[in-house]
């Protein structure tokens, strides 16, 4: 059998009495996962090495002398394992006792309360009683620098976070000092967690709340959170997360493993970087101007009366590299169907990229917009500097159509687009230089759309709306193709993934084949886009 | 099956008086008169007896240095059938969980006393109390400070010597 190392073998085992039949090499964990058991586990995690210390996840094999720890031990012809046997669940009893020897018992004020891992495990398994009178040892709370807080009574010792210091960040800051029960982790004298860019991925595996982020200290419950499958904003890396929304607003966001993209991580500047979905002073409703006035008028009235203005014409559309797929397709359709014309976007870039050593395919990218490369492969070009600002001379004193998609115009002066004979400002916020503009219409979020993001590799990867859209703001990609099929009489996709089919770049993929892992379109081209980028 | 009807013949009228069943009611009454039970509760100047276990509008237990006893913890929000308690927690001084904002809006609230119950630190209480009348319905919405004043007693959720009320 050794000798066909090549070839996928199999192994067929019996766990809690059911039969499976898992790759070669697998842990009992996984086996036991595909059985449908879950067993409880600390220090083990997917992303990091298995130390087997945490002493949760021993199970019952058949044969063995003693129990085993499922999260290292691989699967063997013919093994009987048992999980819910007397002698484990006693066994994880008697450990579970052990840890709330000296846990503070404290989950009113901790925030993990809600996704404890201790929490979950001692309400399933526990005993219900403590039976320790001696009294607990206490070592208070530390700051960690960053954005990390470290609770020391709450900790396990499970050393993920030692370890993904360690093996994954690959800068090691963490580390148990002293033994026994005074053992606990620590930084090393003031060099904190500051500095380091992948941090924020500690609290996260962190299965007790021994290590919690500032910026979500007391500020919501775990079970008030709703959560929605999304992908990072903040760079084209694509890093897919979790939108944890409450009360209409981002709360925090959480990565979402996809071990094509981002493993289990993501960078703290993305992960930190979420006030500006929740900025309020949004438009809401379509406004037509009349004259020197805007008025406020309805979806039906806006559009009808903008048809009636697109003539064909020399058309310079400005879009952003925020929007999605379908969002930037029915631009260009709509600037296609009036003639053509050209379509650019700006961008931040970063002056570097941040790499995750332990996983490089990780990094904070340099382009810090989701869609950079969307842009690039629908034909859009990039203007301006490398802090997203410029490169709208011409399109200022267009004298013919002037389209802005997205783009909120932060830097321009209130006389853009004074000379133009059709001024449309499709946005989310309203900024002076739409102060000319003879449509302005209000635009949903990422977060409270459904859509797609191309990030630098050309994955296209879905996201799904979390936040209900503040009053009348619509999908761009539904008010240009409600426009293109007032236009032309024909029929207007409905759909996010009627309007990603549209878009001939993506060929035959369609929302189904994408799936929640995405899938790469086309390489692309060039790595460097195009223009005159000083660097 | 047919329906038997009793058919009742009336008096007629001035054939008959009505002085008799007077006479009986007011003597009815003016028994009740002199008959030392009475049943009125001079109320306000004499209060009723309410029960230990009565559930009124709420009171916040504070710590000796008047801080509020609440940690912000969350559960009476999330117990409330009624969705009446309003919590925002925050990060004190001292770096301790408080309140930051904490509403009971009085109107909502069905009294069920589940706020009591489910708190870990025994700070919300619901009170034997029942004088709540105000001039205006925004006062009806109890804030922390006011949660704080008020120092009517609080209930017991159930009698100690019958806790399943048997």
């Amino acid at each position: 059998m050794a000798d066909h190392a090549d070839l996928p073998e199999t192994v067929t085992l019996t766990i809690d009495g059911q039969q499976v039949t898992v790759p070669k090499g697998t842990s009992i964990l996984h086996a036991a996962e595909q059985a449908g058991t879950q067993v409880p586990h600390y220090c083990y995690h997917a992303g990091l090495s298995a130390p087997a210390m945490c002493r949760l996840c021993l199970v019952e094999v058949e044969k063995a002398p003693k129990l085993l720890p499922s999260c290292v031990t691989q699967v063997a012809e013919g093994q009987v394992v048992h999980t819910q046997s007397d002698k484990s669940l006693t066994m994880r009893r008697g450990v579970l006792e052990f840890y709330l020897h000296n846990h503070p018992l404290d989950c009113p004020i901790c925030d993990q309360s809600g996704e404890c891992k201790l929490q979950d495990y001692a309400h399933e398994e526990g005993r219900p009683h403590g039976r320790v009178r001696e009294p607990k040892r206490v070592f208070g709370r530390d700051d960690f620098g960053g954005d990390v807080l470290f609770y020391g009574d709450r900790c396990v010792m499970c050393t993920r976070c030692v370890r993904f210091m360690n093996e994954v960040e690959q800068d090691p800051r963490l580390a148990v000092v002293e033994r026994g029960d005074r053992s606990i982790i620590d930084t090393f004298f003031d060099e904190g967690l500051e500095g380091t860019n992948f941090h924020g991925n500690v609290v996260d595996i962190c299965p007790v709340g021994a290590l919690l982020s500032k910026d979500f200290l007391f500020k919501q419950r775990a079970w008030d959170l709703s959560h929605t499958d999304s992908v990072c904003p903040n760079c084209s890396q694509g890093c897919n997360i979790e939108l944890h929304t409450r009360d209409n607003l981002v709360q925090r966001l959480r990565p979402r493993p996809n071990l094509d993209v981002n493993g289990h991580w993501m960078c703290d500047e993305g992960r930190l970087d979420y006030e500006w979905i929740n900025r309020g002073g949004r438009l809401e409703v379509p406004l037509v101007r009349d004259g020197k006035e805007f008025h406020a008028t309805d979806w039906k009235e806006a559009l009808v009366g903008l048809v009636r203005e697109l003539g064909a014409g020399p058309v310079r559309a400005l879009v952003s590299p925020r929007l999605s797929n379908e969002d930037l397709g029915a631009a260009r359709a709509l600037v296609d169907q009036l003639g053509g014309g050209d379509l650019v976007y700006r961008s931040r870039r970063a002056p570097e990229e941040l790499v995750l050593k332990g996983f490089p395919k990780l990094a904070r990218r340099r382009d810090l917009a989701p869609n950079v490369n969307g842009a690039d492969l629908l034909g859009m070009s990039r203007v301006g500097d490398n802090d997203g600002t410029g490169g709208l001379e011409g399109l200022a004193s267009h004298d013919g159509i002037v389209l802005v998609v997205g783009d909120d115009l932060e830097d321009q002066p209130p006389t853009f687009g004074k000379e133009a004979a059709l001024y449309v400002f499709l946005g989310t916020h309203s900024s002076e230089a739409a102060s000319h503009a003879h449509f302005t219409l209000p635009l949903t979020t990422f977060a409270e759309q459904e859509g797609t993001f191309t990030n630098h590799e050309n994955r296209v990867q879905r996201f799904w709306s979390g936040l209900p859209a503040p009053g009348a703001a619509r999908p761009a990609w539904l008010i240009l193709w409600a426009l293109l099929a007032e236009h032309t009489g024909q029929t207007q996709p409905t759909r996010p993934e009627e309007a990603f089919v549209t878009v001939s770049e993506f060929g035959d993929v369609t929302y189904e084949t994408l799936g929640k892992q995405g899938v790469i379109v086309t390489p692309p081209t060039r790595q460097e886009p195009a223009g005159a980028i000083g660097d | 099956m047919s329906v038997t009807v009793k058919v009742m013949n009336r008096p007629e009228a001035g054939r008959t008086s009505y002085l008799r069943a007077a006479l009986k009611g007011m003597g009815l009454t003016f028994k009740h008169l002199v008959n030392p039970e009475k049943v009125t509760l001079q109320y306000p100047e004499e209060q009723p007896d309410l029960s230990p276990r009565w559930r009124g509008t709420h009171r916040m237990e504070v710590h000796a240095d008047g801080r509020p006893k609440c940690v912000a913890c969350g559960l009476c929000p999330t117990v409330c059938p009624a969705n009446c308690i309003r919590l925002v927690g925050g990060e004190d001084d001292q770096g301790n969980r408080y309140p930051v904002v904490y509403e009971i809006d009085e109107f909502r609230c069905i009294f069920c006393g589940m706020c009591q119950e489910v708190c870990p630190v025994e700070a919300i209480h619901v009170g034997v109390h029942f004088e709540n009348g105000e001039y205006d319905r925004s006062r009806f919405v109890y804030d922390l400070d006011r949660l704080m004043e008020q120092d009517h007693p609080t209930t017991l959720l159930w009698d100690p010597s019958d806790p399943k009320s048997e």
